[in-house]
């Protein structure tokens, strides 16, 4: 009887010691990339690794650090780079092709005319900005074996790539350390491994452009979800228009194709990154056109004439938020 | 001498009153949607969203140009005011247990991040 009573309240208690703490979980945060990140993995704590890897990578890539390659190719105009420093610009490179140009990865000199990089913000004189469009202009960055060089008064950014590229990287990384179950906040560009660890989708909330909430949510296995709008990094200029961070590079000012956000959600967290920025650039029809003909990607636009543009191949994991003002649309 | 019997039955007492806590703990005394303020790392305060009345205003920083006016509402927190150059932190908006995604300000090296809500979503693309 006693023994009974003593194995049976054991029992008990283990049980509920393990319902009380998700077991296995681990969550940890951190600032890296210019952002901020938070990894929640299930069975092995990966965080360190991640955040060694977002602060390896930054060393390579960083706009604002003078030591980094891409640093120093913008000071010099020329730098002998890593195998991943050429790697990811020419995926840029070719993602720039794929979209007609909509991404640039020298549009940076025109961002920081605009302000988009110290937070004083200034419309640039017609005379400026007829400068600016004179500085972007992709094709002519030249990548020669490991050396990359740009014309004078030309300057790279990769940072509309460079988060899909750790994506990528940290996904690598979860799945080699044995990680079935796992979703990395990249600074709002969100990576999952696997689904949840009782087998269900990652749920991804999708910003809400127009205030606090959400557009709705898509429910990813496996997959990079990537947002790119106007609502966090924007000033209004003296007529009242909000002016956004994401540049055309056809026009050296801010993009202004109909969207107020665009999302893409795909197993290539490079492609994913590049092309939200892109599709944003290039507006609703394009980006329909363009998905019509590429493939490998699915798409989520927030108009602003108030539709929400969902491509087929997600309409089934995608939901509206309940009482959205917003008219969803199959793309398909 | 206490014989083996006697210990059993306390250790069986400790473990399911340990047990009952828990669930006590769980059900009814833990606490709701949590936002830590966290800034350089060290978490400044805890407070349980939940269990907010009124309205109130938190003034972070040292004064030397890294001020955030955090305000808290009962179930929500967010950014009002900053002198960070770009207000990212101000216009992500409120934080909520139904919107648990963080709210970070960059350049002052601050997060509002949401603990123990369940929200829509796992994450949020942004």
């Amino acid at each position: 009887m006693i023994k009974k009573i003593a194995i049976l309240s054991a029992a008990v208690f283990t049980a509920l010691a393990l319902y009380a703490c998700a077991p296995g979980e681990h969550t940890s945060d951190f600032f890296a990339m210019d952002t901020y990140m938070s990894v929640k993995t299930y069975g092995v704590d990966a965080a360190e690794t991640v955040k060694g890897e977002a602060e390896r990578l930054e060393s390579l890539f960083s706009v604002t650090d003078d030591v980094s390659e891409i640093g120093i190719l913008n000071a010099n105009g020329r730098v002998e780079a890593s195998d991943e420093t050429i790697e990811l610009i020419e995926r840029a490179l070719y993602i720039s092709g794929m979209t007609d140009g909509a991404l640039d990865i020298t549009v940076y000199p025109a961002v920081r005319a605009w302000g988009f990089t110290t937070g004083e913000y200034a419309v640039p004189s017609p005379e400026k900005i007829e400068e600016l469009r004179s500085l972007i202009d992709c094709t002519k960055v030249t990548v020669d074996g490991n050396t990359v060089s740009v014309p004078d008064g030309y300057m790279v950014d990769l940072g509309a790539v460079a988060k899909g590229y750790l994506g990528d990287r940290v996904r690598d990384i979860l799945k080699n350390a044995g990680i079935t179950s796992a979703i990395a906040d990249l600074g709002g560009s969100i990576v999952t491994v696997g689904g949840k660890p009782d087998g269900s989708p990652w749920r991804v909330a999708i910003r809400d452009p127009n205030g606090d909430g959400s557009v709705g949510v898509i429910e990813v296995k496996d997959k990079c979800v990537v947002t790119s709008g106007g609502y966090e990094r924007y000033f209004t200029d003296e007529n009242g228009v909000k002016r956004w961070h994401i540049i055309d590079p056809a026009t050296a000012e801010p993009a202004d194709a109909g969207l107020l956000s665009a999302t893409v959600v795909g197993e290539d967290g490079v492609l994913c990154d590049g092309l939200s920025t892109a599709l944003f650039v290039m507006g609703a029809e394009k980006a329909e056109a363009m998905w019509r003909k590429e493939g490998g990607f699915e798409m989520i636009l927030v108009t602003k004439t108030g539709d929400v543009l969902v491509t087929d191949g997600i309409i089934d994991s995608f939901s509206l938020s309940e009482g959205s003002p917003y008219e969803l649309k199959v793309i398909g | 001498m206490i014989k083996t019997r006697t210990w059993i039955v306390i250790i069986a007492a400790i473990a399911v009153a340990a047990a009952g806590a828990i669930l006590l703990i769980r059900f009814f005394g833990a606490p709701g949607t949590t936002a830590e303020i966290v800034k350089g790392g060290e978490v400044l305060y805890t407070i349980d969203l939940d269990r907010v009345s009124e309205e109130y205003e938190i003034e972070i920083g040292s004064g030397d140009g890294d001020r955030n006016v955090v305000t808290v509402k009962p179930g929500m927190i967010c950014v009002s005011s900053a002198d960070c150059p770009e207000q990212i932190c101000v216009n992500t908006g409120w934080a909520s247990k139904d919107r648990p995604y963080p709210i970070v300000c960059m350049p002052h090296d601050l997060v509002i991040r949401i603990v123990g809500a369940g929200g829509e979503a796992d994450a949020e693309a942004e």
